[in-house]
């Protein structure tokens, strides 16, 4: 019994090494980020490398200078990433209700296919949409890019929501169905609160992914609309190489409101799940 | 099941509008077009076969695109499904600030590609990068930036994009790690199995249909690489790290040759769908087993 013990504790301490490990791996890259955008910098020109700078907050107000509409980028970003996640869950919503609750031939594999969708690159469909958009007086307008980016974003939220909706408990709403409840009701008083955490869950990730999108954006826009990945391409052509702590800047800027976002609501997050509707 | 027909056209109409407008529709039309010598402002359009594909087939850059893509494929997603699964195994087990840990790694995926070459463009470069950091205190003299070594810059793109992507896969399987009941481990702890034989016997049995959605995924998100490349090496040195859809975006809006960017773009869709049959029969052949 001590044996399987002290093996236990073995195992456990092996295990917090290889995590510190992973984590130093995965989050040096950042810090090294950070401290640059905060005015630390490493100096390899000296042996053994040094550090030079002190702590400033200079950069951040460089930012705004490099780029001078990089904040309404940044609130055009937010924005627009925000309309776009509530514009996929509220559309795949019913979408994958209504398929979880139909068993007709082929539903899984409907399903399976929304999976197969949401794998697509954009730049498979992206070369004509951009015409299409063109020609429906929709490139370079904020309502195209919240719609395309909704759109691009909504097979995978009908397969993660659809998983959700598999999962509940139908004897509420079987009862709510007897009581001569209608489809809203049931939809809006019954599988909207039971499901709240995966909603939620899956608007965060749907944020997460419209926050970063690049392709859409860029051949979507022409100048009037601009997101913060686009911005950052600016930041950094052959022409105009930004200074690193500049840059090191906008990039930390560009990653607080998912990294909050992420932070505050961690709790929920477990619950997007990409396919319990399989595992039985 | 008591859904009647009019509740099914208020579920799926928005879903409908959405997916149509914006995605089978401009699909269905770029593949018309690959047919053609259409051009957004071009004054005529002519039907031209294969012509478009044979162009793209026929082009040096594209083929190596695709080798590119193909190494990028068969190195990167078995390494994030790796890597990704390691992480999540060592986060199975109760870990005081297991929340704290979760969401510390997930930070890489949280950033966009873009930035993501923006920041290892600049901590491989030489003056106040991590590589000669590291480097200079082992006594080595400055390297060049591997990003500029043909030789290099592709295993560095892929070890960058799974840097960023293992976080992800980790995200998604640490829920199906943790819902496999606690009997399945006891059973095969209490018969001494190694961990080896109880990520083989337990977790990947459990996990087989998530792990083909991840694939599945990966790989999609892989053949499709574009941004991961744009701003970190563009597509070079050479072509030594160009991809299809670098490629075929260049063709579109690069050089305006409107019919074989949209080709390549297809040639890409074949790609992925070929994988989606694969990924629906794998997981048909899980379920009847």
């Amino acid at each position: 019994m001590s044996g399987l013990r002290s093996q236990r504790r073995r195992d456990g301490a092996i295990r917090a090494i290889l995590l510190t490990a992973a984590l130093t791996v995965f989050t040096l890259p950042l810090v090294w980020t950070a401290l640059a955008a905060v005015g630390l910098r490493a100096n390899n020109n000296t042996r053994p490398p040094s550090w030079i700078g002190s702590p400033t907050l200079d950069h951040f107000r460089d930012v705004g200078i490099a780029e001078p509409s990089f904040w309404q980028e940044l609130a055009t970003s937010t924005v627009s990433a925000a309309l776009a996640a509530a514009l996929t869950v509220a559309a795949s919503l019913p979408a994958a209700y209504g398929l979880a609750r139909s068993h007709f031939r082929g539903d899984r594999l409907l399903t399976q296919g929304f999976l197969v969708l949401a794998s697509l690159p954009a730049m498979a469909y992206v070369i004509p949409l951009s015409d299409l958009m063109r020609r429906s007086q929709l490139v370079d307008t904020f309502a195209g890019l919240v719609l395309t980016e909704a759109a691009v974003t909504t097979p995978l939220a009908i397969y993660v929501l659809h998983g959700a909706m598999t999962q509940l408990p139908d004897d509420w709403e079987e009862a709510a169905w007897l009581d001569g409840a209608g489809l809203l009701r049931v939809i809006g008083q019954i599988v909207v609160p039971l499901a709240a955490p995966n909603i939620a869950a899956t608007a965060i990730i749907l944020f997460v992914l419209d926050w970063n999108l690049l392709l859409v954006p860029l051949v979507l826009t022409a100048g009037q609309i601009k997101t913060v990945p686009l911005a950052m391409i600016d930041f950094f052509t052959f022409e105009r190489e930004l200074e690193w702590p500049t840059a090191a800047a906008a990039l930390i800027i560009s990653l607080v409101p998912v990294a909050l976002l992420v932070m505050v609501f961690h709790r929920v997050l477990d619950r997007f799940a990409l396919n319990v509707a399989q595992v039985d | 099941m008591r859904l009647t027909p009019r509740d099914r056209l208020v579920l799926f109409a928005p879903v409908a509008v959405l997916l149509t407008g914006w995605l089978v529709l401009p699909a269905l039309i770029g593949l018309f077009e690959t047919f053609t010598t259409y051009a957004p402002f071009g004054a005529t359009v002519r039907f031209s076969g294969l012509a478009n594909y044979a162009d793209v087939l026929r082009d040096r850059e594209f083929g190596a695109a695709v080798r590119n893509i193909a190494v990028f494929t068969v190195v990167a997603v078995p390494l994030e499904l790796g890597v990704g699964f390691a992480l999540a195994y060592l986060l199975r087990r109760p870990i005081r600030g297991r929340r704290l840990w979760q969401v510390l790694l997930l930070v890489p995926w949280l950033i966009s590609p873009i930035a993501n070459g923006v920041m290892w463009h600049f901590l491989f470069g030489s003056a106040t990068g991590i590589m000669d950091f590291v480097m200079g205190w082992v006594g080595h003299p400055d390297i060049p930036s591997p990003i500029g070594n043909a030789g290099l810059a592709l295993p560095i793109t892929i070890a960058v994009e799974v840097w960023r992507m293992a976080p992800f896969v980790t995200f998604l399987l640490l829920p199906g790690l943790l819902s496999i009941p606690t009997e399945r481990w006891e059973d095969a702890t209490l018969n001494g199995a190694p961990w080896i034989r109880r990520v083989l016997d337990v977790a990947l049995p459990s996990l087989r249909p998530l792990l083909l959605a991840i694939t599945m995924l990966l790989i999609g998100l892989t053949l499709g690489t574009f941004d991961g490349v744009l701003i970190l090496t563009g597509g070079g040195p050479g072509t030594s790290t160009v991809t299809p859809a670098l490629y075929s975006y260049r063709r579109a809006f690069g050089v305006n040759d409107w019919p074989t960017g949209a080709a390549s773009a297809w040639l890409i869709a074949a790609g992925v769908f070929g994988a989606g049959l694969v990924y629906m029969r794998a997981l048909r052949t899980g379920q009847s087993a």
